[in-house]
């Protein structure tokens, strides 16, 4: 996003300055109606719920990235079967991590997957679910957990873990970046920014990084 | 039976220590400073002195050379400190017998007959905290007392209590250290209470035991000035009360070979009495004077004459068996041409009592030390 | 309007305070860990502020600004720092894995874990200033009775320090039940697991519907503080009156 941010502003002048944390916080900072002029979500769930409340313009949402789930371990992992029995043995007692399924976009679409492909059922008390889908990338690259689901993008950045699985885009409902502006937003180039965003160059920038650029559908 | 012989530090201070004595209540005597509560902390063991030995009625408490150094809970000591120490939370009773629940003492003396030598009895279910300076004392020595102790120590117990309750407890001393039974270390910077109740006097001064020996020698030696405070310095005189006369208000001492009259003593006859006559109280005359007010003009012989610097000389005087102790200017000294072996006069304008309980003379006898 | 009863109204109003199977489940678990951490970490903490309030050694110091470090250290950091001792593959955590079978990775031990070392400056502190507030003579006293120094603590210390202990206790098990940041980065939100009050309600905060799951585990959290405090209150009292202060 910061090569994006840094591109715009070469080309406009207009510098962009980005605040990164977890969707929900995100979500119930924009409620609360902070000084922001853009807000990307990783879902379609709380863009709803800010849309309900007014908190961000309704025709402004734009799809600007898709993702992909992938299972990962510590690197030179052997890659895993999708199955029960594979998965619950590469565990060996210890826990998959997860972002938190109740809460965290990424476990949510987790979830939604693992119960897709059968597995969700067996794996569901071995879950050590966590606050966000970065600090899901951080346990595994340790060691705390030997599994983890995350998006295909965060383990590409990370070198300690590697892919051991994909999971296929078919088991969960399409992984969606919606971009708005928000309702307090006054900045003149804002609509600017979120139209740049979808402009080829961006999309470069997004599919460089693993991201599924939201053309190629 | 205590033996000490000891050096060592706290704080700033240097230690050194050396007195023995024969049992009974020995007092430890000097002046704010001086060190005693260092000394009897190292003999309780709450201190360990660097070099020495202390040994009581026979068994070691502490020896440098032989590495032996009893820790606090074993040495059987019981210590009534200035400042009582009961413990706030549990019940006068409780405190009493702590030595016992929580110590694992033997019983050494009944808890009745210490309640009721203290006059305990109605304070046993009180807390610490709803009870007097002086009831606070007689419970901390009551406490230490039934801790079966081979000493006990007591440290200036009543220096934090004002007079009227000094008064109070003092009876309950004497009855103490008649009844004891076992050697008391008393510890004090009033001349009254150690001359009222020790039978062995150990001076210190500056850390050092400059003096020790029979209260009765203390006391009059003329070279222990700064150590005794001068103005205390006097004589301890021993005395039975012969009859009082109600005519006149005046009880008839006998100090050994010569009567004292002196007012205002209600006392029965032979009852044993202490009398501590200040040396500035003292006046010499080379004949009986006439027409004079003063009572008690006393036959004697120069014993010694001080060698003072400054304006005074202390005389010490033989009257009967017994010394006394005069200050006079150096000038009447030289004017009265004094000198030892002189017959004179003394004549004694008051004298402070010091009672004592009626003690069985046997227990008395035993810490007596031979008259001069 | 004529369908519409009054009484679904009201029973709206009640089950809206329902409790969810899963806030009871919050509630226990909390309850729980903050309990097993107070009963592991006071005993140490006496010792520890025992140490530290009478004794002078070389490392006073350094001891004193460990027991303080959780304090003053971010608790996410405190947490990460438990990860990386404790965790699977930890030196400490794979010791008791290997040699005892004790895990506390993802774990509600873990969480007690982390309850306990958040609470403990909370219980050392006023534990330290209550063992300085009882006079070392008491103590000197009871030995020249022949007391040991362990039985001198346990009859004459221990019993003075008592309100210092019950209020150190408050505070830690409050701290300990209240307890997020080194939790959900020690052993991450397990339902059942490690999923305390504390992480339950962020939990219904980061979800756009959770506002009255939030606000009754809110209720929950103030009610068990309140009466915690409260119990401590008259429990203090009764001490003091027991202890009998002196009023000289």
């Amino acid at each position: 996003m910061e090569k994006i941010g840094q591109a715009f502003e070469e080309e406009t002048g207009t510098k962009v300055i980005f605040s990164f944390a977890g969707t929900g916080t995100l979500a119930r900072q924009v409620e609360a109606g902070a000084p922001a002029d853009i807000f990307v979500a990783a879902d379609a769930e709380w863009m709803d719920y800010l849309v309900e409340n007014g908190a961000v313009r309704p025709g402004t949402a734009t799809m600007i990235a898709s993702n992909a789930l992938v299972l990962i371990g510590p690197k030179d992992t052997q890659s895993i079967e999708l199955t029960s029995d594979a998965l619950l043995a590469a565990l060996d007692g210890a826990r998959l991590a997860i972002a938190d399924p109740d809460t965290v976009p990424a476990g949510r679409y987790g979830k939604a997957a693992l119960e897709h492909l059968k597995l969700w059922s067996d794996v569901e008390t071995r879950l050590a679910p966590m606050e966000n889908v970065r600090v899901t990338l951080a346990s595994v690259a340790r060691g705390d957990t030997p599994i983890g689901l995350v998006y295909a993008t965060d383990a590409a950045i990370e070198p300690k873990v590697a892919v051991v699985t994909e999971i296929p885009t078919g088991s969960h409902s399409r992984i969606e970046y919606p971009a708005t502006i928000t309702e307090v937003s006054s900045h003149p180039d804002a609509e600017a920014f979120l139209t740049y965003l979808t402009d080829p160059k961006a999309q470069n920038v997004l599919r460089s990084l693993g991201f599924v650029a939201d053309k190629d559908k | 039976m205590i033996e000490v012989d000891i050096t060592g530090h706290v704080g700033r201070m240097d230690l050194q220590a050396q007195f023995s004595s024969e049992g009974g209540v020995t007092s430890l005597f000097g002046q704010s400073g001086a060190g005693k509560t260092s000394l009897t902390n190292m003999i309780a063991g709450l201190i360990q002195p660097e070099t020495g030995q202390i040994s009581v009625n026979g068994e070691t408490l502490f020896d440098a050379d032989k590495n032996i150094n009893l820790p606090v809970q074993a040495r059987r000591i019981g210590h009534v400190f200035q400042d009582a120490r009961l413990f706030p939370h549990l019940s006068v009773k409780s405190n009493l017998t702590y030595a016992r629940w929580a110590g694992r003492r033997q019983q050494g003396r009944a808890l009745n007959e210490v309640v009721e030598l203290l006059g305990l009895e109605d304070l046993l279910e009180r807390k610490p905290g709803t009870l007097s300076g002086g009831e606070k004392q007689r419970v901390a020595i009551g406490r230490a007392l039934l801790s079966d102790p081979r000493l006990l120590i007591m440290d200036e117990p009543l220096a934090n209590l004002d007079q009227a309750r000094r008064n109070d407890i003092l009876p309950y001393l004497d009855r103490l250290c008649a009844d004891a039974g076992i050697p008391i270390l008393y510890v004090s910077h009033s001349i009254e209470e150690v001359a009222r109740l020790s039978q062995t006097l150990v001076i210190l001064s500056d850390g050092k035991t400059p003096a020790f020996g029979p209260v009765a020698d203390m006391l009059a030696r003329t070279d222990l000035g700064r150590a005794t405070g001068r103005h205390e310095a006097g004589a301890l005189l021993e005395g039975t009360v012969k009859w009082e006369d109600p005519e006149w208000g005046l009880t008839h001492v006998d100090i050994g070979g010569e009567v004292m009259q002196i007012p205002d003593l209600p006392a029965e006859p032979g009852e044993a009495i202490r009398l501590r006559i200040r040396a500035r109280d003292v006046s010499l005359a080379l004949t009986p004077p006439e027409g004079l007010s003063i009572r008690n003009t006393l036959s004697g012989t120069i014993r010694s004459i001080s060698r003072e610097t400054g304006p005074y000389a202390e005389i010490l005087c033989a009257v009967g068996d017994q010394l006394i102790r005069a200050r006079i200017t150096r000038a009447s000294v030289v004017d009265l041409q004094l000198s030892i072996g002189k017959q004179v006069t003394v004549l004694i304008k008051s004298v402070a009592i010091d009672r004592r309980q009626r003690a069985s003379i046997n227990s008395l006898a035993q810490w007596q030390y031979p008259r001069r | 309007m004529n369908g519409r009863p009054l009484v679904p109204v009201d029973r709206a109003y009640v089950n809206f305070l329902e409790l969810q199977p899963a806030e009871w489940q919050a509630l226990f678990l909390t309850l729980k860990v903050a309990s097993v951490a107070l009963l592991v970490a006071l005993p140490l903490a006496i010792l520890v502020a025992y140490l530290l309030a009478r004794f002078k050694f070389p490392g006073h110091g350094i001891l004193n600004a460990l027991v303080h470090l959780p304090l003053v250290m971010p608790p996410v950091v405190t947490g990460y720092v438990l990860l990386l001792a404790f965790g699977r593959n930890g030196p400490i955590g794979s010791f008791l894995r290997e040699t005892f079978g004790i895990s506390f990775a993802f774990n509600w031990t873990g969480a007690a874990l982390a309850a306990g070392v958040m609470a403990f400056p909370l219980l050392v502190r006023p534990i330290r200033l209550s063992f300085e507030a009882v006079d070392p003579k008491l103590e000197e006293a009871a030995k020249s009775l022949g007391a040991h120094r362990l039985v001198a603590f346990l009859t004459v210390t221990l019993p003075l320090t008592l309100p210092g202990i019950l209020g150190g206790a408050i505070l830690g098990f409050a701290k300990a039940m209240g307890e997020f940041g080194a939790t959900i980065t020690f052993v991450s939100n397990i339902p059942g697991d490690t999923r305390t009050l504390a992480l339950a309600l962020y939990t219904a905060t980061q979800s756009p519907s959770g506002d009255l799951a939030a606000f009754r585990l809110t209720i929950i959290a103030t009610i068990v503080a309140f009466a915690a405090l409260i119990a401590s209150e008259i429990l203090a009292r009764h001490l003091r009156k027991r202890l009998g202060g002196d009023h000289d």
